[in-house]
Formats: C-alpha cells, structure tokens, sequence
C-alpha cells in the first residue's frame, strides 16, 4: 500500500515538484488561538478535543441507554468494542492489574483513535477565516485542528499517565518495594555482595532516566505522527491543478496511522505499567529485572 | 545541483535510521510469522510496538534538533 502511494507519488508528484507556484502550505506547529481570555486562551485543537470528548460520552450513553440483554445495533457494536479491547488488554496486563486500570486504557485508546479520526474529516483544518490575497482566499486560521497535532494534548495525555503510572506503581509496592524494584538486585556474596549493589544502583539510575524519558517520547511519538501526516496532506492540496487527487491514497495512509499510534500510545504505556506492577510481579521475589516478554520501551 | 541542497543532516540520517530500523522489523516479523503461523497475533503486536519506537526516534530529531 505504502509502495503503491510512493509511486502515485512519483508519477504525479513529480510534475508538481517543478511547476509548483504559490507559497507551500505551512501548517504552523501550533495550534491558532480562536478566543484568547487574557489568562486562558481557546485553541482550535481544543475545541475538536472537547467535541471529541462530548461524541464519546454522547455515543456510549446512547448505546447503553436501553441496555437490553441481547444487544443490538449501537449497543452491540460498543459492547463489542469495549470488550475486545478489554480482552486484548487482558492478555497483555493480567486479570488481576486490569481490574483497577482498565477504565484509563480504554479510554485512552478510544480518545486517541477518534481524535485522529476526526481530524481527518474533510472540513476540519480547512474550514477557517482568511485573508483574499492576489486574488484568491488564503487561510490562516482554520476554526478546528486535529487534537493530537498539538503537543499540549499529546503531553498532557503523556504526564497523566506518568503520575497515574506512579500512583498505582506506589500504591501496589509501596515506596520501599517501588525503589527496590528499580535499584533492587541481590547477587553474590561478601565482597562481591557490595560490588553488586554498587552495579544495581547504576542500573536504576539508567532506569529512571529512561522511564523519566518516557513521556517525552510518548508525546513526541503521537504529536510527530499526526502532525506531519497533516503536514503531508496539507502540503499536497496546493498543487495546482491535481491537488484534490494527490494526496488521496495519503489520506487513507493517515487513518492507518491514526489507528496505529493509538493502538502504540496505548500498548506501551500498558507494558510500562505491567512492567512494574505486572502479573505477578509484586510477589515474586525480586531478582534482577524479571525477564518479561513483554520489550522494555524506552 | 548539489550546491542547492539545504535541510538539515540531523533529520535526514535520524530518518534515514529509523527507516532502516522499520523495515528490519518488518522482515524479521514476516519471517517470524512464516516460521509460526499460530502465535502471527503476538508477533504482529510486538512488530507494532517496535515500528512505533523505531519510528519515534525520527520525531526527536525533528523537533530537538536546532533549526539552521
């Protein structure tokens, strides 16, 4: 698929590359400010995060308002969704973790998914005021802008995890359990028992700057992502006289990708958690880092 | 033509690396899944995973590294 739009882009985009004329579209970084309150200010990635947010809540008391016993219809479908990704997640974290974590997951993943999806109705990013310059209408601050194509909203998902992250991690292994499963390690005995510690305790020290590293690469994985899938398609639509065709195999590229870092986004930070708190992992004794399948993300 | 060429070298070989690092996933996931066809659900997952870190490593490059 991703060879066949290579070569689209090739055999169309070429053409482009030299007849192009106009200024590029540039889709600034950040988000345009639509209503700016002195101390607060309303983006127009905010208002498709609320909109988002406000569909979801809407859709699930929808299907569940009559919450018949053989469901039907909407109802069927979000039960199916709900318990297909409590299901997977299971798999992944343990019946026992998923119990009291899954509600954050799933909802991660379904804000992700729908926020990538929705930027990527016709209309949105495109739809705004402008200016008329030589002629024809320039616009320079569309009314809506896809949620994650601001890094504000892929930290603040990224941060919330981290200290969700640490609450559970502390509540279920206490601080003391918490700290010896990062530098915790035995091994060896008298002097060779002090030789360890000390290699343990440079251990976590690499620990805790990769998982301190981890939000940044959380939100900077997500926002790069859509970002410049936007950025693509936003790029594409100013060819001259094919700007309509080109970037058409890219847009179904983008709902792939949509799908793909929601699905990432909510994959790692199930695995970092079960990595701390995973099954079983708080009663079994704590040798070196417990040799999980699941891969350590950095 | 050569003399045009601007951008910037950061990017283009953090591009360059992680593409690489992308494609071996994916033929090691392919050969994975052709050796096992049973556990293709789990390989598909973790080749999920390690695309999205290998890719991610492009973004750093894109938005740390100063500009010119």
């Amino acid at each position: 698929m991703r060879l066949l739009a290579m070569l689209w882009l090739i055999l169309v985009g070429a053409p482009w590359a030299f007849a192009a004329e106009g200024k590029p579209h540039e889709l600034s970084p950040k988000a345009t400010i639509l209503w700016d309150f002195g101390w607060f200010a309303i983006t127009n990635s905010m208002v498709v995060t609320w909109t988002v947010a406000a569909l979801l809540i809407v859709i699930t008391q929808v299907a569940m308002s009559r919450g018949n016993a053989v469901p039907t219809g909407l109802q069927n479908f979000w039960e199916w969704l709900i318990e297909g990704l409590h299901e997977f997640l299971e798999g992944l974290l343990g019946a026992h973790l998923i119990k009291g974590t899954f509600w954050f997951f799933a909802s991660l993943f379904l804000f992700i998914l729908f926020t990538n999806w929705f930027g990527l109705v016709p209309g949105v990013g495109t739809v705004g005021w402008g200016v008329v310059e030589d002629g024809h209408f320039h616009l320079t601050d569309p009314w809506m802008r896809g949620g994650n194509a601001d890094l504000n909203m892929t930290s603040a998902m990224a941060l919330l995890f981290f200290a969700l992250w640490l609450f559970w991690s502390i509540r279920a292994l206490g601080v003391g359990g918490f700290l010896a499963h990062i530098f915790g390690g035995q091994g060896g005995t008298g002097a060779m028992r002090v030789f360890f510690v000390a290699i343990f305790f440079f251990v976590g020290l690499i620990e805790v700057i990769s998982i301190a590293f981890r939000p940044v690469s959380l939100s900077f994985r997500l926002y790069g992502n859509v970002f410049a899938g936007e950025n693509i398609l936003e790029s594409m639509l100013a060819h001259p006289w094919l700007g309509w065709l080109l970037p058409l195999p890219f847009y179904f590229l983008e709902l792939l990708v949509g799908l793909v870092q929601a699905l990432v986004f909510t994959l790692l930070t199930a695995v970092f958690t079960s990595l701390m708190i995973g099954q079983g992992h708080s009663e079994q004794g704590h040798g070196t880092k417990a040799p999980e399948g699941a891969p350590a993300g950095h | 033509m050569f003399a045009a060429l601007t951008g910037s070298l950061h990017i283009g070989l953090a591009a360059l690396g992680s593409a690489i690092g992308v494609g071996f996933i994916g033929m090691k996931a392919a050969e994975a899944t052709g050796r096992n066809p049973g556990a293709a659900g789990e390989i598909r997952n973790m080749a999920i995973i390690f695309a999205a870190l290998a890719e991610g490593v492009v973004f750093f490059a894109i938005f740390l590294v100063k500009q010119g």
